[in-house]
């Protein structure tokens, strides 16, 4: 076990993508007298159980700015953190089942592209020529976007833990933090369960468990979380490319480098809480609806079956701001089940706001944590 | 509808239909509980199918009868009660809060059920050891040679390297040589043979050499194996430099113990326990077999690893702790009779490791004391025909004491005690010789020419005839003398009694006859080939949970879950970070237990649909 020293500049509590992510970008920046701290192991919480796409097609503007910034990181991510992720820019494919749904696209796909991404709308016979593998009935169009990518969420989070350590910084696993230590409104320490760490600066990168990690510091933070399922089959041959979501049929599904398939949906009944335990009616229903989209499944096994946090914001846009009640307390949360693929261009900006006093590659300016106070739209493209 | 079975109102599930799951069942069914037993095999029974030995013990628990047999009367028993069902080819895939899900193989379907109570008896897996190229064909586990050969009448190969002493690569290569295998070897890393010492002696005489101290070091072979690179070890387990030699097999076949089989009881909840004793992580659990979870049993090898019989008591126990859970004509006479049967069955000494583990999960048993000594009157009796019984170890086992037709042989309370034989009353029939589960019973007279009469207990083909010259064979399978047979004595249970005429001198020593007649890779997990150098390289580099190695190497992410890497895998963490398995977290079991196909699932029926 890593010796803990008595203190550091800076305390990052969470040891998942977002953590670990800011721990790189603040040591690639020179700040490396930084502790990670991370209850169980590396991505033991909700990035090691996500399904590992990486998507710039959103309906919100902020989304689609830190996914494009993101995505250029996520890009050479070999050269700059220096490992292999399992990185495949296989694109996105929206499916359109709905009037209502190919209008929303055509209207996203505008902005988007206004923002500089790579997107299109295909019909129903064009998508069909290029996938062919996937039954196509009552679908109208397509929104195809040959960039977005995805990766291997558990490497990636390592390959940032790796080259933060390379650097100086302390990854320390199995290790709680209890409570924010705070002196005449300001972040002083964390007390920990192997002890006191003294710190100036406090980062809050708990997923799941942000809003008790907020508790510990006395801020009532407005995010909850909630169980979100996901399943993997047997490996086959490598042959699809882009990661393909149906927000109407609520799910998604790709295929991994090593031939497995991964899928989710999402679950409206579900109520916030902390259970994460893999229930007979998900995989019920996934076996049910899946092969109807992709036959080549029927004959497929599942392999495992797991479950994870959605830690949600009101808006389904993340958190990602300066506490006005604490000071040195930074939140990195609410990702609403989209950290991992925003990571590297939050970890960027919390790493800057630190480091310079103001992130510079994204305007970020409105993720905000009061921006609820008034009125919001919420992100609507959500499994 | 289709593929709906109405299964409502399940008092008791049992996982598993091993010794200890049909015996639990039978045990609930007899009181009235309606009881489904989902089983894997094709044949219920367990491992049990593929045991061609006689079983040790107490009579009234099969002992001197062979394993398959036992499956088949216990399967019998369970059919003949209404309220109980089996249903073969199918497994329990996963346990969730909202129901148990079964997959019936045979049709791939699956069905949702909602028992009462839960018996998990779903026995053990092998471990298995890393050494180079031990992913080339024709290297096996030993329960998967048994079912080649046992079950299906298929040779794993010509000549084979056992790796382990225990009781099972024990009685594998006596079952081998049976098949008209050779058998070059059998290795056993530690100083002292694992099994009870007349299985050993059963192979000795038949020529195996058993090296203690020595482990294999390499599978040599591009396509299949073709030989095996074995080394003496020193006090620390290490390799000795220059003690490697070759030994010329086409198969390995790996018996170094068993694991019990958690994942359903870990996902029902149960809490477990690293109890090195009993095998690796186990359901913690009461005297009643009932685990944290209040209504999930467990009994068998998958309590804690032991052996058949005390896996059919632990059933009963489990049975009838269902019954007293679920109605008001439970038997406590009975509960404490099976209680008291495995407290005398595990009070001797070949029981002491299990008896340490179980301490551990705060049931004790004592140790008994046995009559250690029998009254050496042997040769008071020159001439007459009569046997030696050479039984030097105390295990629990009694047919020689229940098969005598005269009462000679007394074992005594205590089914731990070595028999003692009172020669005034023998009558040299010979019965307790093919009785005897570990062959260790000979038949012996002093002939006035100065020859002696040797009755020889002989499980092998050919048979020979009368007349016959065959050679002599001593305690190691060393040849003495050609000898003559006098005569054989066929006997129903295939113990057959060969008498040979043997020069006295060597009389006592002869035991047995013969019958005339590339990139070395050594993997941890074979499903995902990631091999015990980058397993130790990972953890090097700080990837020191098995969930990280997991998440990292994909170690456990393939077909088998983990079955067999997990503990493999938490024993190098063990080794390289020197945190003693029993603290480490051996992660997360994750359903279904094993792979279902969309199709089973999504054709499921659940028990509250109607048809």
């Amino acid at each position: 076990m890593i010796a803990v020293k008595s203190r550091y500049r800076v305390v990052i509590i969470g040891g998942g993508v977002i953590g670990t992510a800011t721990a790189f970008y603040l040591a690639k920046s020179g700040i490396r007298n930084v502790a990670v701290l991370e209850k169980n192991y590396l991505s033991s919480g909700s990035t090691g159980r996500c399904g590992g796409g990486i998507r710039q097609q959103w309906s919100e503007r902020m989304n689609v700015r830190l996914a494009i910034r993101s995505v250029e990181h996520f890009k050479r991510f070999d050269s700059e953190v220096g490992f292999d992720i399992e990185y495949n820019q296989g694109g996105y494919l929206l499916l359109a089942y709905t009037d209502e749904e190919v209008l929303s696209f055509n209207k996203n796909t505008s902005m988007q592209k206004e923002e500089g991404l790579d997107v299109e709308l295909l019909s129903r016979e064009e998508t069909s020529k290029k996938f062919p593998f996937i039954n196509l009935t009552d679908v109208k169009a397509a929104a195809y976007c040959p960039s977005d990518c995805h990766a291997n969420p558990h490497l990636t989070t390592f390959a940032y833990a790796r080259a933060a350590q390379r650097m100086g910084v302390d990854i320390l696993t199995h290790t709680s933090a209890k409570r924010i230590l705070t002196e005449k409104g300001r972040v002083t320490g964390v007390l920990t369960d192997r002890g006191e760490i003294e710190s100036e600066i406090v980062v809050n990168a708990a997923g799941g468990y942000s809003q008790e990690v907020g508790e510990m510091a006395g801020i009532d933070l407005p995010t909850e979380s909630y169980k979100h399922q996901i399943l993997v089959t047997e490996p086959l041959e490598h042959f699809m490319d882009p990661l393909v979501i149906s927000f109407e049929k609520n799910f998604y599904i790709r295929q991994t480098k090593s031939g497995n398939f991964i899928m989710g949906q999402g679950d409206k009944a579900e109520l916030p809480g902390h259970d994460v335990t893999p229930t007979w009616r998900f995989l019920r229903e996934m076996t049910g609806k899946m092969p109807e989209f992709f036959p080549f499944l029927s004959d497929m096994r599942v392999l495992r079956h797991w479950a994870g946090l959605y830690n949600m914001s009101p808006d389904g846009l993340p958190i990602i701001d300066r506490s006005c009640e604490i000071e040195a307390f930074y939140c990195a949360i609410g990702f609403s089940g989209h950290g991992f693929m925003l990571a590297p261009a939050v970890g960027e900006a919390v790493a800057e706001w630190i480091t310079y006093g103001e992130p510079r590659s994204v305007d970020i300016s409105n993720l905000s944590m009061n921006r609820f106070e008034q009125g919001f739209s919420r992100e609507k493209n959500v499994v | 509808m289709a593929g709906v079975r109405l299964v409502s109102n399940l008092d008791l599930l049992v996982i598993g239909g091993g010794p200890a799951g049909l015996s639990s069942a039978i045990e609930a069914a007899k009181n009235g509980l309606s009881v489904l037993v989902v089983d894997e095999g094709v044949f219920s029974g367990g491992q049990l199918v593929k045991q061609t030995h006689k079983f040790f013990g107490n009579e009234s628990f099969f002992a001197s009868v062979r394993g398959f047999e036992i499956g088949t009367s216990l399967t019998e028993q369970l059919n003949s009660l209404d309220s109980a069902k089996i249903q073969n080819e199918s497994s329990v895939v996963a346990i969730y809060p909202d129901g148990v899900l079964v997959h019936d193989m045979k049709n791939d379907q699956t069905s949702l059920l909602n028992p009462k109570k839960i018996i998990v008896a779903s026995g053990a897996s092998e471990k298995f050891i890393q050494f180079e190229n031990n992913d080339l064909p024709g290297v096996y586990g030993a329960g998967a040679v048994q079912t080649l050969m046992n079950q299906f009448g298929i040779l794993p190969g010509r000549s084979v390297l056992m790796i382990g002493s225990g009781n099972i690569g024990l009685i594998v290569s006596y079952q081998l040589l049976q098949a008209g295998v050779e058998v070059r070897a059998i290795l056993e890393a530690s100083n002292r043979i694992g099994g009870y010492q007349v299985h050993a002696d059963k192979v000795k005489r038949v020529g195996i050499p058993i090296l203690l101290q020595h482990t294999v070091l390499r599978a040599i072979g591009e396509e299949s194996v073709r030989g095996a690179v074995i080394a003496r070890l020193d006090e620390k387990w290490r390799p000795v430099a220059g003690s490697e030699r070759e030994l010329v097999v086409d198969t390995i076949c790996i018996a170094v113990g068993l694991s019990p089989s958690v994942e359903l009881a870990a996902q029902a909840g149960c809490q477990l326990k690293y109890i090195k004793e009993l095998g690796g992580y186990i359901p913690l659990r009461d005297e009643d077999m009932r685990t944290s979870v209040r209504d999930v049993f467990v009994a068998g090898d998958a309590a804690g690893i032991e052996e058949a019989t005390t896996a059919m008591i632990e059933g009963q126990i489990a049975g009838l702790a269902v019954v007293s859970d679920l109605t008001e004509n439970c038997s406590q006479e009975r509960l404490t009779y099976l209680k008291n049967t495995l407290r005398n069955f595990r009070s001797g000494p070949t029981s002491s490791k299990t008896r340490a583990g179980l301490a551990k999960l705060g049931n004790e048993f004592e140790e008994a004391s046995f009559a250690k000594e029998s009254p050496d009157d042997f040769t008071k009796y020159v001439g007459k025909m009569r046997p030696i019984i050479e039984c030097f170890e105390a295990i629990p086992c009694n047919p020689c004491e229940t098969s005598c037709p005269v009462g000679a042989i007394t074992i005594g309370d205590n089914i731990n005690n070595r028999p003692i034989i009172d020669y005034s009353k023998c009558t040299g029939c010979g019965i307790c010789a093919t009785k005897c589960p570990g062959l260790a019973i000979f038949m012996f007279r002093e002939n006035e020419d100065g020859t002696c009469s040797v009755g020889i207990p002989y499980e092998f083909l050919p048979f020979p005839i009368e007349e016959q010259q065959v050679t002599a064979l001593g305690r190691n399978g060393e040849a003495i003398c050609n000898v003559k047979v006098e005569r054989v004595v066929r006997s129903p249970n295939k113990t057959n009694l060969v008498y040979i005429n043997v020069p006295c001198e060597f009389a006592s020593d002869v035991r047995h006859i013969f019958v005339p007649s590339e990139e070395s890779k050594s993997f941890v997990c074979r499903c995902e080939e990631v091999t015990v150098d980058q397993v130790r390289k990972a953890i090097g580099d700080g990837y020191t949970d098995f969930e990280e190695l997991r998440r990292y190497l994909r170690i456990s992410m393939g077909p088998c879950g983990g079955r067999t890497c997990r503990l493999n895998t938490l024993m190098i963490l063990s080794e390289e970070t020197g945190i003693p398995i029993e603290r480490l977290s051996p992660g997360i079991f994750r359903p279904p237990a094993i792979p279902v196909s969309f199709r089973a699932v999504a054709e499921s029926g659940d028990d509250c649909c109607e048809e």
